[in-house]
């Protein structure tokens, strides 16, 4: 398989932080605010907005549950019960915050 | 002369490959009850199909592979089959647990032979052997129940304390049509968000038994439904049928992105109305674009399955309800298709290794 898919993803609630493992051996560690930020939904981005540029501040956002949508992506459920997004793996690749893969994608 | 040993022997067996899945036999748990006594060895090889197309292959392997060992003076080989589950899907619950594989028939356009091609795949993959069931998928314009001769409805049968619904039965295989559910008030829930809703009851109502394939004949294109059902059922792989006027390879495009999309393996690639066998001379005419599809299934690297033939009975007979492979069973284009229906079971096989080895997405929580 070409692209990465995720093998574990671990949500270290003690650290509001949420561990990716992927399957290339890649490992990205996603403060919570931030995935909460890129939240793909269209609520959220907006319809015309290109995807994972629009930030949204939700400075105490809290995960409260994690769910596989099919086998090509996975929702977030919030405290404040917003759960309308559905990130799918290459975009939460893409959102990596880890610095190997920031470096890469600002140059875009 | 030493006598033979077990210790040996698996040693030897060892060396044969399954042809298809490329691991030796051994390490794959196809060697099963080996007995090795007085030089008189015995065992049975347990296929990943009985729709097996390589059976002959691996049995010459395997008495090479013992042609080689000290004291092996008589060899028995016999052949059963264990369909493995090919279903992909991290994590997610299998509203068909029962069913082994689920195989997906799609065409980036409609009136290609999907339906066709999916009935008489269900009755082939059965002539092999396999505890196959068919499922009409088409909210558009279901067709199976028609070309399956379908008379009845599904009947209740208690099950588990409750009642679930039961496949009506045409020429041994149960068959189920989204049709049967399908009252012209109703059609809104086959959309939008409702769709998921509706599929996921149908699909737990209904009471397949133990299945080593589930064919699924969906509606054409590459919309709402076919993501749904990726999303709610686990699925081995989905098998695309083109014709050879539309390999545009726009649609087979169009429909394999929208299966990477979701990240269901495209097992295998079918050219249906490929070329014409005359009624008259019995001999084949070529149609100018024949071949399109193969040269597409290369490019793409999706597996190519064969080329099915126009024949007039096809039509004729699917309209009276009976497939052609149980009506004209020796004729050459049932032959085709009990040669693809193999095809496909082959490839499933790899895919059910693969389903196997890939990871599965663990969701953790610390
Ligand atoms: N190989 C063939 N030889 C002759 N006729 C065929 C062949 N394959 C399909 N047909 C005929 O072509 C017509 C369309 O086939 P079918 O209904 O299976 O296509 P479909 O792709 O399921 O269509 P739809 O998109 O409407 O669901 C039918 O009348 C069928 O009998
Ligand atoms: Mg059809
Ligand atoms: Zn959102
Ligand atoms: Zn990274």
């Amino acid at each position: 398989m070409e692209k990465p898919v995720p093998v574990e993803i671990n949500h270290v609630r003690a650290e509001g932080k949420i561990r990716i493992t992927w399957d290339d051996g890649h490992v990205g560690v996603y403060p919570q605010e931030y995935l909460r930020g890129y939240c793909p939904c269209a609520l959220c981005q907006g319809h015309d907005a290109a995807l994972g540029k629009k930030f949204i501040s939700v400075p105490d956002a809290k995960l409260r549950e994690i769910r596989t949508v099919g086998n090509y992506a996975v929702e977030f459920l919030w405290h404040d019960g917003h759960s309308t997004g559905i990130y799918n793996y290459e975009y939460l690749r893409y959102l990596c915050p880890c610095s190997q893969c920031k470096q890469v994608g600002n140059e875009s | 002369m030493a006598a033979a040993t077990t210790e040996a022997v698996m040693e030897a067996l060892r060396g044969v490959q399954d042809p298809e899945i490329h691991r030796d036999i051994v390490s794959l748990g196809m060697v099963k009850n080996l007995a090795v006594e007085d030089g008189k060895v015995s065992f049975t090889v347990e296929l990943t199909t009985p729709a097996c197309p390589l059976k002959d292959k691996i049995e010459g392997d395997c008495k090479s592979a013992l042609a080689g060992v000290e004291g092996v003076k008589d060899l028995e080989i016999s052949f059963g089959a264990q369909v493995r589950g090919s279903k992909v899907g991290a994590g997610q619950t299998d509203l068909l647990p029962t069913v082994k594989n689920l195989v997906l028939v799609a065409s980036g356009k409609g009136g290609v032979g999907k339906s066709t091609v999916a009935a008489n795949l269900a009755v082939a993959l059965k002539m092999h052997g396999a505890t196959t069931g068919l499922l009409d998928a088409d909210i558009y314009g279901p067709s199976i129940p028609i070309l399956m001769g379908v008379r009845e409805e599904p009947r209740k049968v208690a099950v588990n304390g409750g009642y679930k619904l039961g496949p009506p039965i045409a020429h041994g295989l149960p068959v189920m049509s989204i049709g049967f559910f399908l009252e012209p008030e109703q059609a809104v829930i086959w959309r939008g968000p409702m769709l998921g809703k509706a599929l996921n009851q149908l699909m737990g109502d209904v009471h397949w038994g133990e299945l080593d394939y589930l064919i699924v004949d969906m509606p054409p294109g590459t919309g709402d439904i076919q993501i749904t059902f990726s999303q709610q059922l686990k699925v081995s792989g989905a098998v695309l049928v083109a014709t050879p006027q539309q390999v545009a390879l726009a649609d087979v495009i169009r429909a394999k992105s929208m299966f990477d999309k979701v990240m269901i393996p495209i097992v295998g690639l079918i050219e249906n109305m490929s070329y014409f066998i005359c009624d008259g001379c019995g001999k084949s005419h070529e149609i100018f674009s024949r071949g399109g599809a193969v040269r597409a299934a290369e490019r793409f690297k999706i597996p190519f399955l064969g080329e099915i033939p126009i024949v007039s009975s096809i039509r004729e007979w699917g309209d009276k309800g009976v497939p052609i492979l149980v009506r004209e069973p020796e004729s050459e284009v049932s032959k085709i298709f009990l040669e693809i229906a193999a095809k496909l079971a082959g490839q499933l096989s790899v895919a059910a290794e693969t389903a196997k080895s890939g990871q599965s997405l663990k969701i953790v929580s610390s």
